[in-house]
C-alpha cells in the first residue's frame, strides 16, 4: 500500500494545478457519422460527432455498452472509416493507422504465436525503424518493467491472464511513444490494485512528456473516468448515438485517489455523470 | 506439490493411451491378414496367402538394392527413386501452391480470378496428364514428376487460401494499428496464423502424391516402386504385388504421420 501511495505523491510531486494551457488542438473530430452496412441494410452507429480535444488533455468516454465508443475510437485511430465527417489527428486528416496514434485494443490484440517480449518488439521495430537493435531492445524491457511482466516475457499470449493480456497491451502502446494514445477499455480486466498502480504509470508517462501527450480513453469506470482526465464525454446509446454531455472535471491535480473521493466537486460530477448514465433513475422519482 | 501430482495420472494416461493405440492398431491388422486369408482360400490360392507373401517379402529384403541392369533392380532401390520423385514433385507443387494459395486468401481479385482454375484443374486425373507432360519434357522421369506437381498441389492450394483468408481482424489490426511493413506483415502474421492450414495441405498433397506415383510409374516404366508393381504382374507374381501393396501403403502412413508431426511442430497454441 505504501508504495502506491508514494508513487502517487513521486507522480505528482513536480506538479502544480494542471491548465490546458495550450491552444493546440491534438484531434478534432468533425461531423463525424460512421455506418455499417450489413445483410439487413445500414446500421448507423453514431451521427453527427463533434469534439475537439486539445493537446496534453486527458479525456475519458463513457457511455453504455454498444452506444459506439469503440467506433468512435476507432476513427480517431484511422481503423474505422467514418461514413460521412473526417477527424484531424496532429494537423492531418486521419486517412488511417498511424505511428503518432498509439492503440490499446479493446481485446488486446496480441499475436498469439509471438511471445509477450516478441509482441512488443515487432511493434517497436516497426515504428522506429532508425533505432539499433539494443535500444529496441531495451525499450521492449523498459515498457515490460513498467506494466510488471518482465518476469513473463517468455511467455505466449495463451498462457496469460486477461488482465495480464491487457498490459501487454498497453506496454506496446506506451512503447512505440505515441503523441495521442487510444486506450479502448485499457484496465477494465484489471483487479482494483493493478488497477490503481496502471493509473499512476499512465499519469507518470503524462508528466514525464510535460504532459504533452493526449490520451483518449473509453471507460465504464466513472470513478476512474474522474480521477484520470479533464473531461468526460458522456454518449447517448446507440443507434445513431451522439454525444450527450461533456462534463468538465475541475479538480486540481495533482489528485491523491483518497483525498478526492471527499472534494466536493468530485461528489457532484460523480453524481451528474451517474445520472447521466442512468437517468432513468432520475426520471422517475 | 500440485504440479508433481497432476503430472503424474496424466502420465498413466497417455501411456494407457499409447498402450491401446497399439492394441487397436494389431487388431485392425489381424482383422486384415484374416480377410486377406479367407480370400486366399476362396480363390483356390490364387491370390497368394500371408504366409506365402510373407516368404516373397523375407526374399525380397535379404537383397533390397541389388542392380542388375535397367529393368532388374531391389525393391529398395525402387521405392527409393519413387519417393524421390515424389519429393521433388511435391515440392515443385508447393512452390507453385502456397504462394497462389496465398495470393487467393489475400485478395477477392486473386480469389476471384484463381479460384475458376483450380475448380477445373482440380479434378483432372493425372494419367490425363501424363502425354501432355512427355511432350512438354521429352522424357517420362520429367512426366511423372510434372504429374505429380500438378494433382497433388491443389489441396495445398485450398488450404493455404481458406487460411489466409480467415486471419481474424484482430490479427489484422495489429499490422495496420502499428504500421507493420509487408514483409513483417507476411511473415509475423500472415505466415504463423496460416502455417497449420498449409501444413493441412501439405499433408493432403503428400497423400495424392504417393498416389499418383504408382500409376506415373506403370506408365513411365524404368524404375520405381509403380514400375515395379507392373513389372510383377508381367512376371506372373502376384506375392510380389502384394508385398509392393503393403509397402505403399505402409509408406503412405508413415508420410501420413510424418506430415502431422510437423503440423503439430508447427502449429501456435490457440488461447
Ligand atoms: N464492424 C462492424 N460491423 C457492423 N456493426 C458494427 C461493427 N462494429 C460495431 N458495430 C455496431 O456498432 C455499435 C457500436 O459498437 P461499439 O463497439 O462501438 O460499441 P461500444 O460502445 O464500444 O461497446 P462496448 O462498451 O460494449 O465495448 C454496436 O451496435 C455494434 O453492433
Ligand atoms: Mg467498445
Amino acid at each position: 500500500m505504501t508504495t502506491l501511495e508514494n508513487s502517487v505523491k513521486f507522480v505528482d510531486s513536480a506538479s502544480d494545478f494542471h491548465k490546458i494551457n495550450s491552444t493546440e488542438t491534438a484531434v478534432s473530430i468533425k461531423d463525424i457519422t460512421v455506418s455499417f452496412k450489413g445483410s439487413k441494410g445500414t446500421f448507423t452507429a453514431i451521427k453527427d460527432i463533434n469534439l475537439t480535444i486539445k493537446k496534453g488533455e486527458i479525456v475519458a468516454l463513457i457511455g453504455h455498452s454498444g452506444c459506439g465508443k469503440s467506433t468512435l475510437m476507432n476513427t480517431i485511430s484511422g481503423m474505422v472509416t467514418p461514413s460521412q465527417g473526417e477527424v484531424i489527428a496532429n494537423g492531418n486528416i486521419v486517412k488511417g493507422p498511424g505511428p503518432d496514434r498509439g492503440i490499446v485494443f479493446q481485446n488486446y490484440s496480441l499475436l498469439p504465436w509471438l511471445t509477450v517480449y516478441k509482441n512488443i518488439y515487432e511493434a517497436v521495430d516497426s515504428v522506429f525503424k532508425e533505432k539499433t537493435s539494443i535500444e529496441k531492445h531495451e525499450l521492449v524491457e523498459e515498457n515490460l518493467k513498467m506494466v510488471n511482466l518482465i518476469q513473463h516475457k517468455d511467455k505466449l499470449p495463451g498462457q496469460l491472464s486477461g488482465g495480464m493480456k491487457q498490459r501487454v497491451a498497453i506496454a506496446r502502446a506506451f512503447a512505440i511513444n505515441p503523441s495521442i494514445l487510444l486506450l479502448d477499455e485499457p484496465f477494465g480486466a484489471l483487479d482494483a490494485l493493478t488497477k490503481g498502480s496502471m493509473h499512476i504509470e499512465l499519469l507518470k508517462l503524462w508528466n514525464l512528456d510535460n504532459r504533452n501527450k493526449t490520451i483518449v480513453m473509453v471507460t465504464h469506470d466513472i470513478e476512474e473516468a474522474i480521477f484520470l482526465s479533464d473531461r468526460v464525454v458522456v454518449m447517448n446509446n446507440g443507434p445513431e448515438a451522439t454525444i450527450k454531455k461533456i462534463v468538465d472535471i475541475n479538480l486540481p491535480r495533482p489528485r491523491n485517489k483518497k483525498d478526492i473521493a471527499h472534494d466536493p466537486e468530485y461528489v457532484r460530477v460523480h453524481d451528474e455523470l451517474l445520472n447521466l448514465l442512468f437517468d432513468k433513475f432520475s426520471i422517475e422519482d | 506439490m500440485p504440479k508433481a501430482d497432476s503430472r503424474k495420472p496424466k502420465a498413466t494416461k497417455i501411456m494407457k493411451k499409447t498402450f491401446s493405440n497399439i492394441a487397436y492398431f494389431l487388431g485392425s491388422m489381424a482383422i486384415l491378414i484374416g480377410i486377406w486369408q479367407l480370400i486366399s482360400i476362396i480363390t483356390k490360392a490364387e491370390i497368394p496367402s500371408p504366409v506365402s507373401t510373407w516368404a516373397v517379402f523375407k526374399e525380397l529384403m535379404a537383397e533390397p538394392f541389388y542392380d542388375r541392369g535397367p529393368n532388374d533392380k531391389g525393391i529398395g532401390n525402387n521405392l527409393f527413386s519413387s519417393i524421390g520423385r515424389v519429393f521433388t514433385g511435391f515440392a515443385l507443387g508447393s512452390i507453385i501452391a502456397i504462394p497462389m494459395g496465398m495470393l487467393m486468401g489475400s485478395t477477392k481479385i486473386g480469389m476471384s480470378l484463381l479460384n475458376p482454375i483450380v475448380q477445373i484443374l482440380k479434378p483432372v486425373s493425372p494419367l490425363a496428364w501424363f502425354p501432355l507432360g512427355l511432350l512438354a519434357f521429352k522424357d517420362s522421369g520429367g512426366a511423372t514428376i510434372f504429374i505429380i506437381a500438378i494433382t497433388s498441389l491443389w489441396p495445398t492450394v485450398i488450404n493455404t487460401a481458406f487460411g489466409v483468408s480467415s486471419i481474424p481482424q484482430d490479427h489484422k489490426n495489429v499490422g495496420k494499428a502499428f504500421g507493420f511493413s509487408t514483409w513483417k506483415y507476411l511473415t509475423k502474421i500472415v505466415i504463423p496464423y496460416s502455417l497449420p492450414h498449409i501444413f493441412t495441405g501439405l499433408r493432403l498433397s503428400i497423400g495424392i502424391a504417393w498416389v499418383v506415383i504408382v500409376a506415373g510409374e506403370m506408365l513411365s516404366g524404368g524404375v520405381g516402386i509403380g514400375f515395379f508393381v507392373w513389372d510383377s504382374w508381367n512376371g506372373l507374381s502376384l506375392e510380389k504385388i502384394l508385398v509392393a501393396i503393403l509397402i505403399i501403403g505402409g509408406v503412405g502412413l508413415l508420410l501420413d504421420k510424418g506430415f502431422n508431426a510437423l503440423q503439430n511442430l508447427f502449429s501456435w497454441e490457440k488461447a
